[in-house]
């Protein structure tokens, strides 16, 4: 169980580099709403595999540059992912062994807890979205997440 | 600090509670200091600055790839662009022959009676940066900000009519809150017949509503929409759009009417920001004491 800390941060810092660019990549209006919180799956995953690593201040300052980038009230995504990267970090040990199935159903219930928050802070800054588009996010989020194990895996086991 | 990145001796994360309650009372506390005050914006100019580097990494491959597909288009294409533009452009000349005359009798007549209009001063041009801000709002970035002078609630104007209006400025990029986003509304008139009323965006691109005439009003499909000027943060007289659809429930005492915006929202790359002549900023001023009535 002894894993150095350290050499983790790399790849850490460059898939959470990559995850962001992926939130403002641009996309067709139609696929928009369907776009998945990458961010947010990355954040998951290392407060899962090496929550020593700092996966809660990875989740903290991940969420600050969501909140820049996509121009809200500072805080907001900080505060959704920094609650829902603890309790990944809190359920770590139970996801591991979970089945496939069961992974992606943990996932979709802290990426549904996630938009949950960012719900609730938009409606108490006073500019609430209304569509039902946001609460679609959580579902491809969740099919991606044993595509992204996978590929976040193979990438640090060399 | 013991508590941070630490593990007691059967491995278990000891300070997962408090680092996150650290964390979320910290997140908490900027919301709060965000909403409430005003100190956060120097520091957010700075953050949006570090932003700057992955939005441009992000918008310059689709960047290249505009640039290569001008660059290696067809001659033919170009001769037919060519033709398409001088077209226009005869067009617009003839539009504007009128113009310098009509303008020059609208602030004749508006003399008379003692008004002047807020009318454009300069411009500046700006380009949409190629990076999707939040899908449930209508927003874009635009590459220019507080260091070529564009201030908050500036107006934004593209080809077709109104735009919108500057949401928040960094120092090298700037936010426009599209008119159809749904926070956003707009004092307009009907050009036909001087109505007044409020145009207020839907959140969907392609669709402005007007929640308060009453179903009784003056206003039919195909009427084209202004702005008014008043409230002084867009000129007067540019289209906003023009009514799609009018329903009229006579259960309802208010009509049901779509505009369709003017400005090309979805397609449009490049934005002209727009500074109002002075003189309108001294007309908004609240009215002088003699202007009030005597008792």
């Amino acid at each position: 169980m002894m894993r150095e800390t350290r050499i983790r941060r790399v790849p850490m810092a460059l898939s959470a580099a990559g995850a962001l660019a992926l939130a403002v990549v641009p996309l067709p209006a139609v696929l928009d709403a369907f776009r998945p919180d990458f961010l947010v799956l990355v954040v998951f995953y290392w407060c899962i595999e090496s929550p020593r690593a700092g996966g809660l201040s990875l989740a903290f300052f991940s969420g600050l540059a969501l909140d820049v980038i996509h121009g809200v009230v500072l805080g907001q995504h900080a505060l959704a992912i920094t609650l829902m990267g603890a309790w990944a970090t809190h359920l770590r040990l139970r996801i591991r062994v979970f089945s496939v199935l069961s992974q992606c159903l943990t996932i979709f219930a802290l990426l549904t807890g996630y938009q949950f928050v960012l719900f609730w802070v938009d409606g108490a800054t006073g500019n609430p979205v209304t569509t039902f588009g946001r609460w679609l996010a959580p579902f491809i989020g969740a099919l991606l997440w044993p595509v992204l194990t996978s590929m976040m895996g193979k990438i640090h086991e060399r | 600090m013991v508590a941070f990145r630490s593990t007691d001796a059967s491995g278990r994360i000891t300070g997962l509670l408090f680092r996150c309650v650290l964390y979320s009372l910290l997140a908490l506390a900027l919301i709060i200091v965000d909403k409430r005050y005003d100190h956060l914006g120097k520091i957010r100019r700075l953050l949006s600055v570090a932003a700057y580097p992955v939005q441009v990494a992000v918008a310059s491959p689709f960047q290249g790839w505009n640039w290569f597909r001008d660059s290696v288009t067809t001659r033919d294409v170009l001769r037919a662009d060519k033709a398409k533009l001088e077209a226009e452009l005869r067009l617009a000349q003839f539009r504007l022959q009128r113009y310098e005359a009509l303008e020059a009798e609208t602030q004749r007549l508006r003399a008379l009676r003692d008004k002047t209009e807020s009318v454009t001063d300069r411009f500046v041009i700006g380009d949409v940066m190629n990076v999707d801000l939040d899908a449930f709002r209508e927003r874009v970035l635009v590459d220019k900000g507080a260091g070529d002078g564009i201030y908050v609630g500036q107006a934004v104007l593209d080809s077709g009519g109104v735009f919108g209006q500057v949401a928040r400025v960094g120092q090298l990029t700037s936010e426009v809150i599209l008119v159809s986003d749904a926070a956003h509304a707009i004092p307009v008139q009907i050009n036909r017949n001087g109505l007044r009323t409020i145009a207020v965006g839907t959140g969907e691109t392609n669709r402005l509503k007007l929640p308060y005439l009453p179903t009784s009003a003056d206003v039919i499909a195909g009427d084209l929409l202004v702005t008014s000027g008043l409230g002084g943060g867009f000129p007067a007289g540019y289209p906003v759009g023009t009514i799609a659809e009018v329903k009229r429930d006579p259960a309802q005492s208010l009509a049901d009417v779509d505009v369709k915006p003017a400005a090309a929202l979805d397609r449009s790359k490049e934005l002209l920001f727009v500074w109002l002549k002075p003189q309108a900023a001294e007309l908004l001023a609240p009215p002088k004491a003699a202007a009030v009535p005597k008792k």
